[in-house]
């Protein structure tokens, strides 16, 4: 690994982990966001060694086809994915949320995605998808 | 990259390679300036292990903040109660979680430029910085370390630690406008901080600092003259119209390939009147006419 | 045996549509929620070459030399491509045969390709491009279509600078004012608005061993890109195969020559090197590269009568297209034809302009058109309401088109016109009266406003081409019913739209079908994926394809069950006779005797829109087949003392024909909605001498979550003669009207006329300041 490869290099070239994508290299739109140490990060602005002996959870540890996640199927269910490339992130952002509070408000769902642009949906049917995960993962 | 062991381990590895080594907390910035090719650096030292350099700690008056504290820690701190509401102020326009998870106070301090949020309001609270090499430490006003864009007096073998600042208390204020063209991921146009100290009975100024993310140079600094037009009178709509006529002489703000320096300024005063008004509100819980 | 006989003949009996109509979830959600690898960037060959493209410096310049030699030598690079490296014709376009993939003897825009250079450590590729010795000799630029329209303008191209001119002439304008009260004049000025497709453009190549090629890429429209890259490596087109991958939204520029553009350059370095060849955009090369929203200047003279009829309507319509047209004479026909907005104004003189200028190239972009003669047309209406002393809601009703009337193209309204019910009902859940009534009192530091817009939009190609679509759809051995099209998906969701129309054609559950990605090997020509005509003519090739396989499947059913085909019925994947409900033969059984016996299921259609005939001199006729019709309000709230506008709601109301899935059909409108607010006052792509200088999501602002403002959809239903069960065309309408129903909404509130977009902080704060220094003067 060189030092100066970001995380979101090795994720995808290295790790193969094709989830986190990459939408403008200057740490702009969020799109490339993972977990480190259950905290929400731009993996495009991490050096890949300072990740080191953290645990990086993307896109690809949330669910599977057998076992989705609330927080995917509440995606689906909302038609909250159009084309799809900032939707890892989003719902990389929803977890970080609801691990921290599982009851937010519109407002405290608006304000964890902040960081991240959609330029599909004007991101009001991710809110409700959110809402619905919450509500799913409250029972 | 070098990854130092311990703190003992970095000292010395600065102060025996001095030169082309770009220090970093977390890298964002300096990451940013790699793809945009502004900069190669030969060497990256990683200080990022150093935890213990991430606290936020109040000793009697003096609230002291690790280098290595993440803006997201910092509002989540203890320390940090209603009185410093200031620092989840400057929290919630910075630019969503993923970037306040990331971004530290030592990285903003360091990175000396306009875009850091956090600086106006170290300033207003004149703020210190303790600097630490293998021989020894010293401490700076805030002010004086930050001596232009991106340039700063921490020597090449040193690293900043901590900065420290009087807490804030029953008598004063702080608070922090933003301005930007949206709601989230802005680099701000223009943001202010203000500082004030005032007697609740006769509504004098004790004291007041204001600053700003520019106001005569590059980097954020103190609108001193403004401060002098207000510091020892009896706050009134008045006084306040006059020390903004101040502000706009003193403020020389350029214009740039998207709005004038006139607009800037404008909006300057206007979140210098802002700031200000909520300070008094949140001191004498009434509004003064601005 | 059939499970509940009785439900079924009531079933049969209502024709209740099962599926459409209904908010089901998109086919292709599961992939993208799993973060499959289904983006052209994750499934790039592992032994590819990675290409990086030098471009232009200078905005207008001959190329007296360009010298590549260094590069080639520099260790570790594998190619460099420049004109010369071309097998066939040295050309990458949307419409006019006016670009070259690579320039060679002059460029026209700063960031112009010139070569490129492929090797497998991108770093590599980067660091060779400073190798590359380009001598310029500089020539005059022009960046406005005034100064390129000047008689002494260097010409861009060797026709002339004005690419297109359009004229639309109904009745005679003079009569037209001779007959007003009152003159109304307005200038209206919009901006570069940037697509921003998340995803910035994609494409890989694979040499194959019978020396045809595989592109695979971030498209929108296959066939487009095969004709293209055939044509730059001497190829026949069935030499040339075209798989989009998964896209991560597109809006425009992706249907236009840019794929062709990647794609040809990687083509040519996976030719000449036998190796698989990708490129990337970075956003930066995105945002210069590729087509976005033409500027437009928009003249308007009005004439109405006391009594708020419209009597004359003069426009004149500038638009930058950049150097290079791209489809930008289309997108002057749509604005042309709409020009008016949806009125009834008797004399009619428009003209519209695409001129050519060294700006970065004005493409394809959602909405075509529509938002800028929207923004110009709504802003005026406003005005002349104002001048009228009427309110701008009722001058509106007085001239809105109806059943019956004409349009500006002399085109007859049919009754599939939804326009007035969706002005009441915005106007309703907006409180339309009694909030202006309420904002006209309001005089403190922050003001409230409630502004409005509507529209229409005539639907799929019109003028703009042959409007037709293939579908292709195969019934496997276990049941699974592959459905193929070249109509792509790219975030609108209308191929999953597709599979709900089959469904229903075929009384199938939606999850027997699969819809598989589109490839030029495995689909006929399908056209572009643009225009929101997916649904309307992807839809009807559905229906006729699903039709066709469906009633192949009731003729076996009626060999099954012993009786006439005629007398099968079918209902949730089961067959019955009408005469016998008794007896039934489920979908299964009917597939698996279709494989004993032989029976081909598989069928093929291409549906063609009838054509559109106008006078090409007056724009007189049929322009389009069918209008969509919206209806927009916006609630604003501005800072007098900063300028800053905040939206707070607005209601969005449109005319859909017949949703064919209300979920999805919420989540486009919202999309598009917040698009347009985007574009009414943040969004602003900014040439400086032909630089782009904020290509970069630092600097051009998108809006965020936190800019949000409620929005309040009403689905009104006129269904249309064209789309299958009546569906219109509403992929690009959402983003025409949030720009006129903001500015009108800012007017509202501080009593201020932005005659132009963006109407970011500091136009409005001047305008305001202006206001009220001209009343204390007055």
């Amino acid at each position: 690994m060189q030092s100066h490869e970001r995380l979101l290099d090795v994720l995808r070239d290295r790790l193969g982990l094709k989830g986190t994508k990459e939408g403008c290299s200057t740490g702009d739109c969020g799109i490339c966001a993972v977990l480190m140490d259950g905290k929400l990060v731009n993996s495009c602005l991490i050096f890949a060694i300072q990740a080191r002996n953290k645990k990086i959870v993307t896109i690809e540890g949330i669910g599977t086809a057998e076992k989705l996640h609330p927080i995917q199927r509440a995606f689906m269910k909302w038609n909250a994915s159009q084309c799809g490339y900032c939707i890892p992130a989003m719902i990389l952002a929803a977890k970080d949320l609801l691990d921290k509070n599982p009851n937010p408000s519109d407002d405290d769902i608006k304000m964890a995605t902040s960081g991240i642009l959609c330029r599909c949906t004007g991101y009001l049917k991710i809110v409700e998808a959110v809402k619905t995960a919450a509500d799913e993962m409250r029972k | 990259m070098y990854i130092p062991e311990d703190l003992q381990d970095l000292l010395q590895y600065l102060d025996t390679h001095q030169t082309g080594i770009h220090l970093i907390a977390n890298g964002s910035d300096l990451i940013n300036r790699i793809q945009r090719r502004q900069v190669d650096p030969q060497v990256l030292v990683d200080l990022s292990g150093l935890s213990e350099f991430n606290y936020v700690r109040k000793e009697s008056n003096t609230i002291r903040v690790g280098a290595l504290t993440t803006i997201s820690d910092l509002t989540i701190s203890p320390a940090i109660d209603s009185r410093h509401e200031v620092f989840r102020e400057v929290a919630a326009k910075f630019g969503g979680p993923s970037i306040i998870n990331v971004a530290t106070v030592g990285g903003n301090i360091c990175a000396a430029s306009s875009s850091e949020d956090l600086l106006p309001v170290l300033l207003v609270l004149d703020a210190q910085v303790r600097l630490r090499s293998k021989y020894g430490e010293r401490v700076m006003r805030l002010e004086d370390f930050l001596r232009g864009k991106r340039v700063t007096d921490l020597k090449p073998n040193e690293i900043l630690v901590e900065t420290m600042f009087q807490e804030i208390d029953a008598q004063s204020a702080c608070t922090f406008e933003k301005f930007g063209m949206r709601n989230s991921l802005i680099i701000a146009f223009v943001n202010s901080a203000v500082y004030l100290r005032l007697d609740k009975v006769t509504r004098r100024v004790d004291e007041i600092r204001v600053a700003f993310n520019r106001v005569a140079g590059k980097v954020p600094e103190r609108a001193k003259r403004t401060e002098r037009k207000l510091r020892g009178k009896i706050l009134n709509g008045i006084v306040v119209k006059d020390a903004v006529s101040t502000l706009r002489n003193e403020l020389r703000l350029s214009s740039d390939f998207r709005v004038s320096g006139e607009y800037r300024t404008e909006v300057a005063c206007t979140l210098f009147r802002r700031a200000l008004s909520r300070c008094v509100e949140r001191l004498v819980e009434e509004k003064i006419i601005v | 045996m059939v499970d509940d006989q009785a439900a079924v003949e009531k079933l049969r009996q209502s024709r209740q549509l099962l599926v459409v109509g209904k908010s089901v979830e998109r086919v292709d959600s599961i992939d993208k929620v799993l973060g499959k690898p289904i983006y052209t960037m994750d499934i790039v060959p592992e032994n590819a070459l990675y290409l990086k493209v030098v471009r232009s410096k200078f905005p207008h310049a001959l190329l007296k030399r360009v010298d590549v030699s260094e590069a080639r030598k520099y260790l570790g690079v594998a190619a460099v491509v420049t004109a010369q490296d071309i097998p066939g014709i040295n050309e990458s376009t949307a419409l006019l045969p006016d670009k070259p993939l690579l320039a060679s003897d002059r460029v026209r825009f700063a960031g112009e390709p010139i070569a490129a250079i492929a090797s497998y450590d991108p770093s590599i590729a980067e660091e060779a491009v400073d190798l590359v010795k380009i001598e310029y000799e500089s020539l005059p630029a022009v960046f406005s279509p005034v100064d390129a329209m000047k008689p002494d303008a260097l010409k861009i191209h060797e026709n002339g600078n004005i690419a297109k001119h359009l004229k639309l002439r109904k009745g005679n304008v003079q009569e037209g004012f001779k007959q007003a009260d009152l003159i109304v004049e307005g200038t209206y000025k919009s901006q570069f608005q940037e697509p921003v497709p998340l995803e910035p453009e994609a494409g890989f190549v694979i040499p194959e061993p019978d020396g045809s090629v595989t592109c695979v890429g971030s498209i929108q429209s296959p066939f487009h890109v095969q004709t293209g890259i055939a044509k730059i490596l001497s190829l026949h087109p069935d030499q040339v195969r075209v798989i989009q991958a998964a896209t991560g939204g597109a809006f425009g520029p992706k249907s236009d020559e840019i794929p062709v553009d990647v794609l040809g350059m990687a083509a040519l370095v996976a030719v000449k090197t036998r190796k698989p060849a990708a490129l990337a955009y970075t956003r930066e090369e995105s945002m210069i590269g590729h087509t976005k929203r033409h500027p437009f200047v928009t003249t308007l003279k009005a004439g109405v009568k006391k009594n708020g009829k419209l009597t004359a309507w003069e426009a004149t319509l500038l638009a930058d297209t950049g150097a290079y047209a791209s489809l930008g004479p289309l997108v002057a026909i749509r604005a042309c034809f709409h020009a008016t907005g949806p009125y009834v104004i008797p004399h009619v003189k428009t003209d519209a302009y695409c001129v050519y200028t060294n700006n970065t190239m004005a493409g394809s972009f959602r909405g075509f058109g529509g938002p800028q003669a929207h923004f110009a047309a709504e802003s005026h209406i406003d005005e002349i309401a104002k001048k009228l002393g009427m309110d701008p809601l009722d001058f509106r009703l007085l001239n809105i088109l109806r059943p019956g009337a004409l349009t500006a193209t002399s085109q007859v309204v049919d009754e599939a016109c939804g326009l007035e019910e969706s002005i009441n009902k915005a106007v309703k859940e907006s409180d339309w009266y009694r909030k202006r009534e309420q904002f006209s009192k309001m005089n403190g530091t922050k003001r409230r406003g409630l502004g409005i817009a509507i529209m229409y939009h005539g639907n799929s190609l019109g003028p703009e081409g042959n409007d037709y679509a293939a579908v292709h759809m195969q019934i496997e051995k276990d049941g699974l019913v592959r459905f193929r099209t070249g109509l792509t998906e790219y975030g609108t969701g209308a191929p999953s739209g597709l599979i709900q129309i089959a469904a229903e054609t075929m009384h199938l559950p939606m999850n027997y079908f699969k819809l598989e990605p589109p490839d030029t090997d495995h689909c006929s020509d399908t056209g572009p994926t643009v225009a929101s005509r997916t649904i309307t003519i992807g839809g009807r090739a559905t229906q006729m394809v699903a039709g066709k396989l469906h009633q192949t499947l009731k003729e076996i059913a009626a060999e099954m069950l012993e009786c006439a085909a005629g007398e099968v019925e079918s209902a949730d994947a089961k067959y019955y006779s009408k005469s016998n409900l008794e007896r039934a033969v489920s979908y299964v059984e009917v597939i698996e005797w279709a494989y004993r016996h032989g029976v081909p299921l598989k069928e093929a259609g291409t549906f063609t829109a009838p054509k559109c005939e106008y006078d090409p001199e007056t724009s007189q006729g049929t322009t389009y087949l069918q209008y969509t019709y919206g209806a927009v309000t916006a609630e604003v709230e501005v800072d007098t003392e900063t300028g800053r506008v905040q939206v707070i709601k607005m209601v969005t109301a449109y005319d859909v024909g017949k949703a064919i899935n209300p979920l999805s059909l919420e989540g486009q409108i919202e999309g598009g909605t917040v698009q347009g607010l985007g574009y009414s006052i943040m969004e602003e792509l900014i040439h400086k001498d032909g630089v782009v200088v904020n290509p970069n999501l630092a600097d051009y602002y998108i809006p965020t979550s936190l800019d949000i403002p409620e929005i309040k959809t009403i689905v009104v239903e006129y269904p249309g003669n064209l789309g299958p069960y009546g569906a219109k065309a509403i992929g690009e309408p959402p983003i025409v009207l949030p720009a006129p129903a903001i500015v009108n909404a800012i007017d509202n509130a501080i009593g201020v006329r932005l005659n132009q977009i963006p109407a970011t902080p500091d136009r409005v704060l001047m305008g305001f300041k202006k206001k009220i220094a001209a009343n204390k003067r007055a």
